[in-house]
């Protein structure tokens, strides 16, 4: 019983250091000269359910700067947000978040 | 061209052969293994090679998938236009069933229009039309006509559901 008991203990400790250094993940948005800035604004409320005014913004800031990280977190969710953005043709990378 | 609302969805109507004739490119450009149309609709993703396989792998088929799905079902919508009484023109009729596919559709065939014809920002731009060659100048002309349809219908561009039913659902069955 002792020997399963450390086991446990020690699972769940790597378990958590794994979970600790996984990083965060960006989704990043980037400009594109075809694509419509209603239809951004529009993809961006629809894939996060962002408030129209944040999606409005961060809509802008692609157009002003080239890019915008729209979503940072889990690099699951961040690959299927990426994956629903690329669906609407919206030009979006991914990108590991360094320490 | 004009456009309207009706209980079924929107109307294009008063559409020359050379409207038809862009419309009819759509899914064409949708479906083309033009590596510049492939490369622009479905990008590199991730810097490192491995994230980039992997995502290779995992999200790319679901998207081919549902690229080609929407072309079959913009390909069929298309294929019930019919003239007026009367007139040399077609009128399209677009449910709200099928909006949001072909938002996306007429989209990524802006997008492939400006690849496949090697346009720039500054082609886009009114100064820089008068520099782009004839051919160039003709696609513009298109992206621009696209562009008109994309607005009309984003009017109609649905939210969140509330009921949380999935965004992304089986591609084959999403638009059906």
């Amino acid at each position: 019983m002792k020997v399963h008991a450390a086991t446990k203990e020690q699972t769940e400790t790597e378990t958590s250091a794994k979970t600790s250094l996984a990083s965060p993940w960006n989704v990043i948005v980037h400009d594109d000269p075809v694509t419509l800035m209603g239809y951004v604004t529009k993809v961006f409320e629809r894939v996060f359910g962002y408030s129209e005014s944040k999606a409005h913004r961060l809509m802008m800031e692609v157009h002003k700067t080239g890019r915008s990280v729209v979503w940072t977190g889990a690099r699951e969710q961040a690959e299927m947000y990426a994956q629903k953005l690329q669906s609407h043709h919206l030009l979006t990378t991914l990108e590991k978040v360094e320490d | 061209m004009w456009a309207g609302r009706v209980d079924e969805g929107f109307v294009f109507g008063d559409l020359t052969e050379e409207v038809v004739q862009t419309l009819r490119g759509v899914p064409m450009l949708i479906e083309s293994s033009d590596e510049r149309v492939r490369s622009r609709l479905l990008p590199e993703t991730c810097a490192e090679q491995q994230d980039e396989e992997h995502w290779r792998e995992h999200a790319v088929p679901e998207l081919e998938r549902l690229f080609l799905s929407r072309a079959t079902l913009v390909r069929r919508d298309l294929e019930l236009l019919r003239k007026l009484p009367k007139s040399e023109n077609y009128v399209l009729l677009v449910t709200h069933q099928h909006v949001n596919a072909w938002v996306a559709a007429l989209n990524a065939a802006r997008l492939a229009l400006f690849a496949l014809n090697d346009l720039t920002a500054e082609h886009m731009e009114t100064e820089g039309f008068s520099g782009a060659s004839a051919k160039q100048q003709e696609a513009i002309v298109r992206i621009s006509l696209l562009a008109e349809l994309q607005a009309v219908l984003l009017g109609d561009f649905e939210a969140p559901d509330d009921d949380g039913e999935p965004f992304f659902p089986d591609p084959v069955g999403d638009y059906d």
